[in-house]
């Protein structure tokens, strides 16, 4: 059986240090080491076993946990499906516990929210969906056109089904058809993805799968905000809100497709370039997301630094799949200067809202998860490389969140006060 | 130190503790690639090379709104000493706060005009009649342009002016056009109300 410790312990001490950076927690927080995985209900979640999963109170720490949960479920079904197309047995069975263990998480994430016994019937729910895109990914493997037509018409009723439950869930919040619409986009995405990835098309399975993650991510915040009376679920539309989704959303993205990468390398020479393409995409979008909090000039800066990190971190990996030892160290050394001068700028951008200490501890524990996960891959320590994959996103979002929260208070004091004079003389008062 | 910080400290302290298991764990040497489909990729990852050299985008030089008959080239504005946005010298001509975003960038990027002058109409006179729908475009410097889609125009009185709305950042490209509205304040000299135009970059 596999350790569930190390990500309860990671929950833990990740919630307390979201909890004590985010500035629009006002919530006083009792410190790190006194706070139980239940009572630290605020930012992103480790999972664990059952009753490991803390439920969410506020709009924003509900919406940070099923925009994880959903995120990351979608692409555990892609790799599951993938194992599939492969027919790598080893990691299947890899795939398959990891998918079937957070689905039972995330119905127990889902019933914080809406209450257990409409947890447990989005639970069930879901666990269909797995099953039929189980069986979708097994006929396109198969080549069985008629087994592949029954999953996809099995899928659009799944589609159908959490629709008619959200609706409920929801109160009517939501509308059975704009959940169903959106829920079919996830399944339509999924299924192209296996589609592209069986044909080779791996430019289209990674963009695809990205599109499915990204769309993911904002179900959860949807399904977050459903979940409140409207009033209080507006708190979710205001722009700080929506910063720190976004850009929790972009850097969780990064971990997972700097993931895909590393094991894209093994797969040869097309499926790495498609994979890669997708994390210099990111990297673009990061950077404009940065341009738009710190300006053109500094975001240059921040690509410079990032575009480092990136490479130190396929380098590892690249070193990793060739057997070169001495390339592996030489890797890794690398990755904690790259490490040191990125956390030396976020540090400097935030002006000094989070001491560097912190951040260039973060960073490295983002580095080292991903050293850990491609080292599990390469070794087919399928589990180990999973169980990475769930810490270091969950790691990943909690150090978006701390570091939009200090962005938040370097930059609200720069914004313009108050309206605009942009009147001269009444002439237009008087006209009308 | 503050409170927060060292909680955070201790939290990443005891991150750090927690994954020195998972590190000791992914210790183990793996096994050398052997397979060709493998040497490939190594091969491939060897040529990558991340994304860089971030070209900002250009300045917005003019903004044309044909359903108001709008067309102006833009001022840059930036913050007054009491940290009220500028507004452009000349009624006639718009002003883009050059402290914001960029239009067509991630965010809002802001667009400010006088409604009026002592002696008639200015730039935005007509702002207040857009509606959901409506097209504006903005040309930068280099010839490109954006295009942007109203979504809604409201009005505020000024000592609520929704700053966050306005000029938070935020990676959804969109565009605020703001100008005078309401009643004047004649002693003031001043509209006691802002209309602000809310629109998000079109396809």
């Amino acid at each position: 059986m596999r350790s569930r410790t190390g990500p309860v312990v990671l929950a833990i001490v990740l919630l307390a240090a979201a909890a004590a950076c985010d500035a629009t927690n006002n919530r006083s927080s009792p410190p790190a080491s006194t706070q139980a995985p239940a009572q630290a209900s605020d930012q992103h979640a480790g999972h664990g076993e059952h009753g490991a999963v803390a439920a969410a109170a506020t709009p924003a720490a509900r919406a940070a946990q099923l925009e994880q949960y959903f995120a990351q479920h979608t692409l555990l079904a892609i790799r599951q499906m993938r194992s599939i197309l492969t027919a790598t047995p080893e990691y299947r069975e890899a795939a398959d516990a990891e998918l079937e263990e957070y689905t039972e998480e995330l119905g127990q994430v889902v019933g914080g929210a809406y209450g257990d016994a409409q947890g447990e019937r989005f639970e069930r729910i879901w666990q269909d969906g797995i099953t039929h895109f189980t069986a979708y990914a097994t006929a396109v493997a198969g080549n069985d056109a008629q087994a592949r037509q029954q999953a996809r018409t099995t899928l659009e009723a799944d589609a159908g089904a959490y629709g008619a439950w959200l609706a409920g869930a929801s109160k009517g919040r939501v509308g059975a058809a704009d959940a169903t619409a959106a829920m079919r986009t996830h399944v339509e995405q999924l299924m192209r993805q296996a589609d592209a990835y069986a044909a080779k098309d791996y430019d289209q399975a990674y963009r695809t799968e990205r599109d499915a993650y990204e769309h993911m991510f904002a179900a959860g915040t949807a399904l977050a905000k459903a979940s409140f009376p409207p009033k209080t679920a507006a708190a979710l539309d205001a722009p700080v809100a929506q910063l720190r989704a976004a850009f929790a959303m972009l850097l969780g993205e990064h971990m997972q497709l700097i993931i895909d990468t590393q094991r894209a390398t093994f797969a040869g020479a097309p499926e790495f370039k498609a994979a890669a393409a997708e994390v210099n995409a990111n990297t673009t979008a990061l950077t404009k997301g940065m341009s738009a909090i710190v300006g053109p000039v500094k975001a240059k800066e921040f690509q410079s630094a990032w575009a480092n990190h990136v490479e130190g971190l396929l380098a590892y990996s690249t070193a990793v799949a060739d057997g070169d030892e001495s390339a592996r160290a030489a890797a890794r050394e690398e990755m904690r200067g790259y490490g040191s001068r990125l956390a030396l700028f976020l540090s400097d951008i935030v002006r000094n809202e989070l001491p560097l200490a912190p951040i260039t501890s973060a960073l490295g524990q983002h580095d080292q998860h991903l050293v850990d996960q491609v080292d599990a891959y390469a070794a087919k320590r399928f589990d180990d490389a999973q169980a990475m994959e769930l810490e270091g996103y969950a790691q990943m979002l909690g150090v978006a969140n701390t570091l939009v929260g200090a962005l938040q208070r370097t930059v609200k004091p720069g914004l313009p006060v108050g309206g605009s004079q942009t009147g001269g003389g009444g002439t237009a008062h008087r006209r009308r | 130190m503050t409170r927060a910080t060292g909680r955070l400290a201790a939290g990443v302290a005891a991150l750090a503790v927690a994954l020195a298991g998972c590190s000791a764990a992914g210790a183990q040497r793996p096994p050398p690639a052997a397979t060709a489909t493998t040497a490939a990729g190594v091969e491939a990852a060897r040529q990558f090379h991340s994304t860089r050299g971030y070209r900002a985008t250009p300045v917005p030089v003019r903004i044309e709104i044909p359903r108001i008959g709008v067309a102006s080239s833009l001022a840059r504005l930036g913050r007054a000493p009491d940290r009220t946005v500028e507004v452009p010298d000349r009624w006639e001509q718009a002003g883009w706060y050059a402290l914001g975003t960029r239009p067509g960038d991630p965010g809002s990027a802001v667009i400010l005009g006088h409604v009026d002058s002592k002696r008639g109409p200015a730039v935005f006179f007509r702002l207040r009649e857009l509606r959901p729908g409506d097209q504006i475009q903005v040309v930068r410097a280099d010839g490109s342009s954006v295009r942007f889609a109203v979504d809604r125009t409201a009005q505020y009185g000024k000592r609520r002016f929704p700053t966050d709305d306005v000029y938070y950042p935020t990676l959804t490209p969109a565009l605020r056009l703001v100008t005078c509205g309401g009643s004047f304040d004649a002693t003031a000299g001043h509209y006691r109300s802002n209309v602000i135009v809310f629109a998000t970059r079109s396809p």
